[in-house]
C-alpha cells in the first residue's frame, strides 16, 4: 500500500505557453523535491521537453543525478526567496 | 556522449536570488573534511577484520572485557560507524534544513584528535592498558560531544522532517548515554567506579548499538532510501509511529540496565518494542521500494537489505541470550549481530552509494564540467566487498557458535579482503576526483 507523502503532494507538472513542463515544489521537505523532480524526468524522458522548478532552495544534490542522466540545470529569475530553474538536456 | 554536470546555481548567477543561492555553498562542507572521515573509516574498517585475522583465537572465549575482540569492536564502532556518521549527518543535514555549516574548521580540526585517538583507545583495549585507555577515551568522548551539540544544532532546524528530526534527537539523548556509559567503563577500569559494571556494560551496548547509531540509521533511511531508489518519502505520521517504537525499545534496554530489579521483563519488553519498531520500519522501507522507480541498487541495496536481516537476526539472538543467562556465547553473538550483520552492512550499503555522489556534488561546485558520480566509481571492487562482507560476518557468527578458531580466521581473512576492496574504491574515487579537479578546460 502505497504512504501518503509527508506534506501535501505536489501539484501535477503542468505544460506552460513555451511547451516546458512547470513543477512548483515549494513547501516540501527533503528529499521530496528531488525525488519528484527525478521522477518526472523519469517519466517524460521520452518527450525531450525541458522543466522549470520552483524550490525554495538551491538544490545541490540534484546536480550529481542530472549530471548522471545527462541534464542540466539553467538558473531563472524567480520571486524573493525562491530558486528557479530550468532543466534541460545537456 | 559524457553527460554534462550543470554548475550550482549560486556560483553561476551570483547576482540573482543572492543571498539564498549564495548560502547554498556555505550549507557544504568543505570536501576534504568528509571525505577525510570516510576514508578513515575505511581504513579502521581494514584494521578491524586484521586483527580478527591475527587474533582468532582470542575470539571464542570472548565474553566481553579489554583484549583484541573489544579492540576490534571499538575500531568498528568509533572509527567506521561513528566516524562515517559525522561526515554522513554532517554533510547531509546543513543542506536538507537550509542551515549554514557551523565551525568547518572545528570539525576538520577535531579529525586530527579523532582518529589518533580511536586508534590508541583500540590499542590500549588490546594491551589491556587502561591508562592509555582513559587518556584516549577521554579525547573520544570529547569529539564525541562536539559532534553531539552540532547534530543537535542541525536537528533544530529540521522541523519539516519531523520522522528525521525524531530519531535523530533520540540518536543525540543516546549518544550522551554512551559517553556516560564509557566514562563509568574507563573508571572501572582504572579502579575509580561509579557505576556497576554490569549496568555500564549493558547502558553502553543498549544506548551506542542501538540508540545512537540505530536510531540515526532509521532516521537517515527516511531521505537516503527514496533519493537512491526515487521511491515515495513515507508519511509522517508513519515516520512518527516508528521513531516512536524505536525510541521506546531503546528506552526499554535503557531502563533495563539502570534497574537491576527489573532487568529481565524490561529487556524482554525492550526485544518485543525492538521487534514492533523493526516491523513497522521495514514496512515504511518496502513502501519506499514498492513504489521505487530504481528497482536494482546493485551491491549497496543488497547491502542495506543484509542490514535489515542482520537486525531481524539480532533480535531473537537477544532473546535466546536472554533465556541462556549471563556468560553464554548468545550475549556475544547478540552484540556481533547488531554490530557486523545490521549496522555495518547497512552502513557500507550507504556509504558505497553515496560517497560517489558526495564527490560529485563537491565537483560540481568548483568545475563547470564536473564527473559523474558513476566516473568516479569503480564497480568490481564493491561487488567483492559486498560479497566478502557477507560472507566474514557468516563466518565470523559460525565461528562463534562453534568455538572455532579456524572459522574465526577464515572471517577475518574475507573481511580483510572485502575491506581492501573498499579502499581500493575509495582511493580510486580520490584519485578520479584529484585528476577531474586538476584536468584543463573544465
Amino acid at each position: 500500500m502505497m504512504n501518503k507523502p509527508n506534506q501535501t503532494p505536489p501539484a501535477p507538472a503542468t505544460l506552460d505557453g513555451d511547451g516546458c513542463w512547470q513543477l512548483d515544489l515549494r513547501g516540501l521537505a527533503p528529499p521530496q523535491p528531488m525525488v519528484t523532480i527525478l521522477r518526472h524526468l523519469e517519466e517524460h524522458a521520452a518527450d525531450g521537453r525541458a522543466l522549470v522548478v520552483r524550490l525554495e532552495r538551491d538544490p545541490v544534490m540534484l546536480y550529481p543525478e542530472l549530471a548522471e542522466r545527462g541534464w542540466e540545470a539553467r538558473p531563472l529569475d524567480g520571486e524573493a526567496g525562491e530558486v528557479r530553474l530550468r532543466l534541460q538536456r545537456a | 556522449m559524457k553527460p554534462v554536470a550543470p554548475k550550482p546555481a549560486a556560483a553561476r548567477r551570483p547576482a540573482l536570488g543572492g543571498a539564498f543561492l549564495s548560502g547554498a555553498s556555505g550549507r557544504l562542507l568543505p570536501a576534504s573534511v568528509p571525505l577525510r572521515y570516510f576514508g578513515a573509516a575505511a581504513l579502521f574498517h581494514l584494521a578491524a577484520w586484521l586483527v580478527v585475522l591475527l587474533t582468532a583465537p582470542d575470539w571464542p572465549a570472548w565474553r566481553g572485557g579489554l583484549g583484541w575482540p573489544l579492540a576490534a569492536l571499538h575500531l568498528v564502532t568509533l572509527g567506521t560507524l561513528a566516524g562515517s556518521a559525522i561526515g554522513v549527518s554532517l554533510q547531509l543535514l546543513p543542506v536538507a534544513t537550509k542551515q549554514v555549516v557551523r565551525w568547518p574548521k572545528l570539525l576538520s580540526a577535531i579529525w586530527w584528535l579523532y582518529v589518533p585517538a580511536v586508534a590508541l583507545l583500540a590499542a590500549a583495549m588490546g594491551m589491556a592498558r587502561p591508562d592509555w585507555l582513559a587518556a584516549a577515551a577521554a579525547a573520544v568522548i570529547a569529539v564525541l560531544l562536539v559532534f553531539a551539540v552540532m547534530l543537535g544544532l542541525n536537528l533544530r532546524a529540521g522541523g519539516s522532517m519531523a520522522g528525521v528530526v525524531l530519531h535523530g534527537l533520540g540518536a543525540v539523548v543516546a549518544l550522551v548515554l554512551v559517553l556516560a556509559s564509557a566514562a563509568a567503563l574507563v573508571a572501572l577500569w582504572i579502579g575509580r567506579p561509579f557505576l556497576d559494571h554490569g549496568a555500564a556494560r549493558q547502558l553502553h551496548l543498549a544506548a551506542g548499538v542501538f540508540g545512537f547509531m540505530g536510531l540515526l540509521a532509521f532516521g537517515l533511511s527516511f531521505v537516503l532510501l527514496p533519493m537512491f531508489t526515487l521511491g515515495r518519502v513515507p508519511g509522517d505520521r508513519q515516520q512518527l509511529q516508528a521513531g516512536a517504537a524505536a525510541l521506546c525499545a531503546v528506552a526499554l534496554a535503557v531502563a533495563a540496565a539502570l534497574i537491576p530489579a527489573g532487568a529481565l521483563p524490561l529487556r524482554a519488553a525492550a526485544l518485543a518494542a525492538g521487534a514492533l519498531a523493526l516491523g513497522l520500519h521495514l514496512k515504511l522501507m518496502r513502501g519506499i521500494l514498492d513504489t521505487a522507480m530504481r528497482k536494482d541498487l546493485g551491491p549497496s541495496g543488497r547491502l542495506m537489505q543484509a542490514g535489515w536481516a542482520g537486525l531481524a537476526l539480532a533480535l531473537p539472538a537477544g532473546a535466546i541470550a536472554l533465556l541462556a543467562g549471563q556468560g553464554t556465547v548468545w550475549g556475544t553473538l547478540f552484540g556481533l549481530i547488531a554490530v557486523a550483520g545490521w549496522l555495518l552492512s547497512f552502513l557500507f550499503g550507504v556509504l558505497q552509494r553515496i560517497l560517489p555522489f558526495l564527490a560529485s556534488m563537491h565537483a560540481g561546485q568548483k568545475l563547470k564540467r564536473g564527473p559523474t558520480p558513476s566516473a568516479l566509481t569503480m564497480e568490481r571492487p564493491l561487488l567483492w566487498h559486498a560479497v566478502a562482507h557477507a560472507l566474514a560476518v557468516l563466518l565470523l557468527v559460525a565461528g562463534l557458535l562453534l568455538s572455532s578458531p579456524v572459522l574465526v580466521r577464515l572471517a577475518g581473512l574475507a573481511g580483510t579482503l572485502g575491506a581492501l576492496a573498499f579502499v581500493v574504491f575509495f582511493a580510486e574515487l580520490l584519485r578520479r576526483l584529484a585528476r577531474a579537479m586538476t584536468e584543463p578546460a573544465q
